[in-house]
């Protein structure tokens, strides 16, 4: 076996015939916060690393006002959290980002990264998904653009084909009168996963929920929601027992992994709780 | 693959041959002898390896140095000037902010990128700045009093 080697192309269409050169034994690399770990844990062992750091295109942050935030597949977890565009427009994603592991990791993970790697103990794909986020594919096929919850195929797994590279995010801009939370759970200090995440995503006027969103990470292969559920919520006051009621029918129709931040059955109490919290605190309820 | 590159490191430029698959942990450590950085848990939890890329902080045991070629890296030995202590540094010592000093050299560079960002920062700031920096021996409220040291109002 050859030893490893780093390549830089300077544009998507470089990095794509790369790409399709090398194949099975090449990899994508962003910033490496993901991809280097898999290296030495020895976890994968490409022969070719294709870089994109050196892909200007990929780089943009746009909020255009009432049609949505558009990024590039390098912008930082940091700069999520701390753009005044997003802190403005996006309150929430700001607060999603910046409950990411740590200072360093947000500094260096990407947007495009974490939503590639499809690591199940991630925080920002459930906000994302709740938010009706859009991720665009390019290959020398040409390019897609798909809902970002069918991104995610399993632990690890994306849809994405072979040949193809996520380049652009796009998340619609939220209508007037809709609230947003994301709520994390930590089981130990020094642990910086979830355990659960929820994001909870409400439309709504005059007290009346119109339409909400439910998105429960880190505790399956994939981001949860359950629209058959969601849509019991249409049309009904939101109150304590409506929270209670979308947070029981979520509990019951997870069916949670038991990992080291927390067992099946613990997760699934947990799951019970911050759904209804989440309702409540994106709906207003106090 | 070996790879020839040059890497700026505290504010000079050293040519050296790399692996493509060495972090830039092990090239600071092992051809640079700047044993500052430490690996703690070698996946980006703990904060040992805090070195500083183009003033902010990351984990060098997640860079390739590859990756870090034509970017500013600060290490714990770049701090200092001429025997002069950096005022972080004096402020772990006079707080007695360490007791077996494994995690200090990550604090400090987390403490000196803090204080770029968030010249006064208050209580909360800093913990939730530093959340990522581990100390086993529990040094924390010590690591606390130091950084309040070093706040601009502090010194006013």
């Amino acid at each position: 076996m050859g030893e490893l080697e780093f390549l830089r192309p300077k544009s998507v269409a470089d990095a794509l015939k790369m790409l399709v050169a090398y194949g099975d034994e090449a990899k994508l690399i962003a910033a490496g916060s993901a991809v280097v770990l898999m290296l030495t844990q020895r976890l994968i062992a490409p022969r070719y690393l294709i870089s994109l750091e050196r892909l200007q295109e990929l780089y943009s942050l746009n909020h255009d006002p009432g049609i949505g935030l558009h990024l590039g597949a390098m912008v930082t977890h940091y700069q999520m959290e701390s753009s005044p565009a997003v802190r403005t427009a996006f309150p929430v994603l700001a607060n999603t980002f910046h409950k990411v592991a740590n200072i360093r990791i947000r500094h260096q993970a990407t947007v495009g990264g974490v939503l590639c790697e499809a690591d199940y103990a991630s925080d920002p794909p459930a906000m994302l998904i709740a938010l009706g986020a859009l991720v665009k594919a390019v290959s020398p096929r040409g390019e897609r653009w798909l809902d970002l919850s069918e991104l995610f195929q399993d632990f690890y797994q994306t849809n994405l084909a072979p040949d193809e590279i996520l380049t652009d995010i796009f998340v619609p801009e939220m209508e007037r009168g809709t609230g947003a939370t994301y709520l994390k759970f930590n089981t130990r200090s020094s642990e910086d996963r979830p355990c659960v995440g929820v994001a909870a995503v409400i439309e709504h006027n005059k007290g009346i929920c119109e339409k909400l969103r439910v998105v429960v990470g880190a505790v399956a292969g994939t981001p949860q929601e359950f629209p058959e559920i969601e849509a019991q919520a249409n049309g009904r006051a939101l109150r304590e027992e409506l929270a209670r009621e979308i947070g029981h029918a979520y509990a019951e129709s997870i069916d949670p992994i038991s990992d080291l931040r927390g067992s099946g059955s613990y997760r699934r109490q947990v799951i019970e709780v911050l759904v209804r919290r989440a309702i409540l605190q994106a709906g207003g309820v106090t | 693959m070996k790879r020839e590159i040059t890497l700026h490191i505290n504010g000079r430029d050293y040519p050296t041959t790399v692996h493509t698959h060495q972090t830039l942990l092990e090239v600071l450590r092992d051809q640079f002898h700047l044993y500052g950085a430490r690996e703690g848990c070698g996946v980006g939890m703990c904060g040992a390896c805090t070195v500083l890329l183009e003033g902010k902080p990351v984990s060098a045991c997640l860079s390739l140095a590859v990756m870090a070629e034509g970017k500013s890296i600060t290490t714990i030995e770049g701090l200092s000037h001429d025997e002069r202590l950096h005022p972080v540094q004096q402020a772990y010592l006079d707080q007695a902010a360490f007791q077996c000093a494994y995690c200090t050299p990550g604090f400090i560079l987390t403490t000196v990128a803090l204080l770029e960002e968030h010249p006064n920062p208050d209580d909360d700031t800093i913990r939730d700045y530093l959340a990522g920096n581990l100390c086993r021996c529990g040094s924390y409220i010590n690591i606390l009093d130091a950084v309040r040291q070093c706040r601009q109002s502090a010194s006013s």
